[in-house]
């Protein structure tokens, strides 16, 4: 295919990148173009920026090499990254001259989803917009238009342009992803967690693959452990990297670790290995989570998950007797499970049941400016703090949010506005939710991928087509772009400027956000500026008072350029000294740097914590009954089925990976995972062509006989099976999402990523 | 005393994330179709004691002491430099490809743009003249590749050499590379 597209016509190209014209037969798109016309207009030195090939944003900084290529690395100014990058991250450059990048707005001329469009200005899209969205306000009310944009830069934009139009409906992609473990964190510790990995002596992972979904700084310091002699235990029922990697590798029964860790905090409670001083002093409930993890011994619980029972006992007093430096990963994806609220709530109370909280090689809160600057005393400097430019009140909103976060009741009130259930908005397509007096009639979708993303293809599908208008900015066109009304072109990454952000590990820290590396290509534009300019044509342009994002910068830091300037140098800044509140040695070093922080310090020379852990949930409890920890068989799949399963690859994303040649070349198309006497039953060889079947969806893909993994489970990478034919590598393999129920857990709101399937030899 | 530049892939390091072969791709203006280098990750393999471990193998030019490229190229264009790098002069190359058919590595590919013979080169012409690392050995997540001059026993790759054991790709066959592999060990133990 690739080959095809280079043997077209090359075009010509008038004076510089700006201007570039794609003689694609594909409207919108670039188009194939020779390599001597492919112009990097940018610098030539580092310039610091942060990757957005997934969205672990890892720090990095790239060059312009020679005029004819940009060089990515990892940042070497950030020592939790080490410099380093990943495949992903280092193929970000492979996207910018990409034939089928997106390069004009494109709209659509046929039904949803058939494939014609036609290219339009982007004024003429803008207008297009704006009087769409009008439309709606006025028939069913500006709330009835959900916005769902990718974590972090572009949800300030158009959370913001949303809320300035009048609806309260804004999302990000959590609710598919990472969003139970941040809420869990939030319930118990008051705050996202971080994990010392690389100082522990033992670490539970339970599934959190950091060796193929590679966040760099994980990597390093899971990496670091192991090198050091730390025993890893990963309980995954798949041999994953990870588990290669580790010290044990136990195959648990698909969508039952909850279980697992249940029966494994009984045995901490029930042999008293629980740190009883630390629990006393820094913990509430504990009596109720004695009470609600009681029964779950590990007999009960050894045929649920499929650890025997001396296995659970084994590791729960050798991970009691490694404490502090003990870490309980609370995991990240894999099997996304029926109960995810309570799995992850109990996965992170097992490290304050051992005391390793805000200890050298546990976990530890992450100290933004304002945690950090409560503890200083007055003479102390102070952690700098980013200000937000001031903008007009948004207009009122009467009813509730489709996930009625904000009402008194709401089952999900530990996510956070800008997070939501986004997986809801299919829902409120189709039918109305409970409690909420309206359907969704709009969806406006910023780098966010539904059709590959969330749970059931079959229902995101029916929503999108009974919707009045589907927006899509994206810098191709993916799967959703596919079955949108319009489609205005981002650019990459390396061709914009965001804004500075700031936050926290061990001390607060700061980062410029993404800088420009090269000129943007075509007529992509960033998306402040698609904000900002569609907020001009709304009649909302007072809500943008800044001209770009050097402008937004300035207003951030307001006196405090010294800073701004450092950020664009270095990338990135922390204030201060690494504390951890529960550690002498961290203290005395704190108080040295701060004197005044001493009045905060306790006759043990340690820093209490700013809040008790909460063993139990008095909110959860009062909301749904759901304050303790409980286990609730769930019924995945069928005798007769397999459990199916995905997660990831370590040069693959789930939305966004089927352009990049690079990348494709490495693993154009995910096998089925399948062991080597499940095939056998089903007279499949491998690299057979295979069909992985349930009532939701048929896919089609290859098997891979392997004896790294149970025989009742079928594993597929995720990212696989696209099916926006704008997409290069469209149509190869398994799409895991179409198989998966639609379903939305219980306070978490979560998906579902454990299904039954069947197989077959096509 | 002149360099001798020899390069560490720690089996028990490496994750097989591909992250050098992009940015050999990267560096070096590879065409999209062939490579340089690429890490295979194979498996998973049971080890006797029931364990299982994926193998890393790297795919590239090993830079041999005794190079069977060298010895059948007829017109000199397959050279080794005055520090160890096996090298192909395009300019002197007649396209024969017996350096290609006489490497037991697999390493050598017909570049599709210059149609001459191309491997890798430690990148000494895109960074090793800048006082930069291979791209490989830059962007590795897990530090699992080691590169540098074998001949200064203060050099981080003979302290590595001296402390870890390490082997040949074929050693059987004489050639001597000056890339060498420290072996896995992890495992898992079945539940």
């Amino acid at each position: 295919m690739s080959k095809e597209v280079n043997r077209r016509d090359f075009l010509k190209l008038s004076s510089g990148t700006a201007a570039l014209v794609g003689l694609s037969s594909i409207p919108g798109t670039l188009g194939a173009i020779s390599s001597e016309q492919k112009r990097f207009n940018g610098s030539a030195k580092f310039v610091p920026s942060v990757c957005e090939m997934c969205t672990s944003s890892c720090t990095i900084e790239a060059r312009v090499e020679n005029g004819k290529g940009v060089f990515i690395r990892g940042n070497p100014n950030d020592k939790s990254r080490g410099g380093r990058v990943c495949a992903r991250g280092g193929s970000g450059f492979n996207q910018l001259y990409d034939p089928m990048r997106l390069i004009n707005p494109i709209m659509r001329v046929g039904e949803r989803g058939e494939g014609k469009w036609k290219e339009v200005s982007w004024d003429e899209a803008y207008t297009f917009i704006a009087k769409k969205l009008e439309e709606i306000k006025e028939k069913y009310g500006a709330h009835t238009v959900a916005w769902t944009a990718r974590s972090g830069w572009t949800k300030v934009w158009f959370h913001h342009l949303a809320q300035a139009y009048g609806s309260p409906n804004i999302f990000g992609h959590e609710a598919t992803c990472p969003l139970a473990y941040g809420m869990s964190g939030k319930d118990i510790y008051g705050s996202s967690i971080g994990r010392d990995f690389a100082k522990a002596k033992y670490i539970i992972n339970m599934g959190h693959n950091v060796f193929e979904g590679v966040v760099i700084s994980y990597a390093r310091q899971y990496m670091s452990a192991l090198q050091n002699g730390a025993k890893v235990v990963t309980l995954d029922p798949r041999l994953s990297m990870m588990a290669a990697k580790s010290s044990e590798w136990h195959k648990i029964k698909p969508g039952h670790d909850l279980p697992f860790v249940l029966a494994f905090m009984n045995v901490l409670i029930t042999d008293e290995l629980y740190d009883k001083e630390f629990v006393a002093k820094n913990c509430e409930g504990f009596e109720e989570l004695k009470n609600s993890v009681k029964e779950y011994t590990p007999e009960a619980m050894a045929k649920e998950c499929d650890i025997d029972a001396g296995t659970i006992r084994r590791l729960a007093h050798e991970f009691a007797a490694a404490a502090p430096k003990a870490i309980f990963d609370y995991g990240h994806r894999v099997t996304l499970s029926a109960q995810e609220m309570e799995l992850r709530r109990a996965m992170m109370m097992i490290n304050a049941l051992v005391g390793a909280v805000e200890k050298e090689g546990g976990y530890y809160l992450p100290k933004n400016s304002k945690f950090y600057n409560a503890l200083l005393g007055e003479d102390d400097p102070k952690a700098p703090s980013l200000k937000k430019p001031k903008t007009p009140a948004y207009p009122k909103v009467e009813v509730p949010r489709i996930d009625r976060i904000g009402e008194e009741d709401c089952e999900y009130f530990l996510a956070s506005k800008g997070q939501g259930i986004t997986t809801l908005v299919p829902k409120a397509a189709l039918n109305e939710l409970p409690g909420v007096p309206y359907k969704i009639h709009g969806w406006f979708i910023v780098r966010n991928n539904p059709v590959m993303n969330y749970a059931n293809l079959e229902t995101v599908l029916e929503a999108i087509k009974a919707m009045d208008l589907v927006v899509a900015v994206d810098y191709q066109v993916s799967d959703t772009a596919w079955y949108a009304d319009i489609v205005l072109p981002d650019t990459t990454y390396l061709e914009r400027d965001q804004e500075i952000t700031a936050g926290g590990g061990k001390n607060p820290s700061f980062s410029i956000g993404r800088q420009k590396v090269v000129e943007p290509i075509g007529n992509s534009k960033p998306t402040w500026l698609i904000a900002k300019e569609l907020a001009e044509k709304m009649g909302l342009g007072e809500y943008f008072p800044w001209a770009d994002v050097e402008d937004y910068r300035l207003q951030q830091v307001g006196d405090d350029i010294d800073l701004l300037a450092e950020l664009k140098l270095k990338g990135l800044k922390s204030f201060g000294v690494p504390l951890m509140l529960q550690d002498k040695k961290s203290v005395a070093k704190f108080v040295k740097k701060f004197p005044g922080a001493a009045a905060k310090v306790n006759e043990e020379g340690l820093i209490d914590f700013p809040k008790k852990i909460q063993l139990f949930s008095h909110k959860l409890e009062k909301v749904s009954g759901t304050g303790g920890l409980s286990y609730n068989p769930y019924k995945y799949k069928e005798v007769d089925e397999l459990f199916f399963i995905n997660g990831k690859s370590a040069v693959r994303t789930n939305g966004a990976g089927a352009n990049n040649v690079w990348l494709n070349n490495l693993l154009s198309e995910a096998a089925a995972w399948i062991h080597p006497n499940t095939a056998k039953k089903f007279g499949i060889k491998d690299g057979d062509e295979i069909e992985v079947y349930n009532k939701y969806a048929t896919q089609r893909g290859h098997a891979m006989l392997t004896e790294g993994i149970r025989e009742d489970t079928v594993f597929a990478y995720f990212g696989f099976g696209h099916v926006s034919k704008k997409l290069r590598f469209s149509g190869k393999g398994i799409h895991s999402n179409s198989l998966y129920p639609s379903f939305t857990g219980k306070n978490s709101g979560m998906d579902l990523h454990v299904v039954g399937v069947k197989i077959r030899k096509v | 005393m002149a360099k001798k530049y020899g390069m560490i892939h720690d089996e028990n390091l490496c994750i097989g994330c591909q992250a050098c072969s992009i940015a050999c791709r990267s560096e070096n203006d590879i065409p999209e179709s062939v490579y340089r280098l690429q890490v295979r990750v194979l498996g998973p393999k049971k080890l006797p004691d029931g364990n299982m471990i994926f193998e890393f193998h790297r795919q590239s030019c090993v830079h041999c002491e005794n190079t069977p490229c060298v010895t059948v190229c007829p017109t000199g264009a397959s050279f080794v430099d005055e520090n160890g790098i096996s090298l192909v002069n395009t300019d002197i190359c007649v396209g024969c490809l017996y350096c290609n058919a006489a490497c037991p590595y697999d390493a050598r590919f017909v570049n599709p743009i210059t149609h001459a013979p191309d491997k890798c080169t430690f990148c000494k012409e895109s960074r090793l003249g800048r006082g930069e690392e291979p791209a490989c050995v830059s962007v590795c997540p897990t530090e699992a590749i080691v590169f540098g001059d074998i001949n200064d026993p203060t050099s981080k790759i003979s302290k590595v050499l001296s402390q870890r054991p390490t082997y040949h790709q074929r050693a059987d066959l004489g050639t001597e590379p000056k890339m060498f592999i420290v072996p896995n060990k992890k495992g898992g133990i079945q539940s």
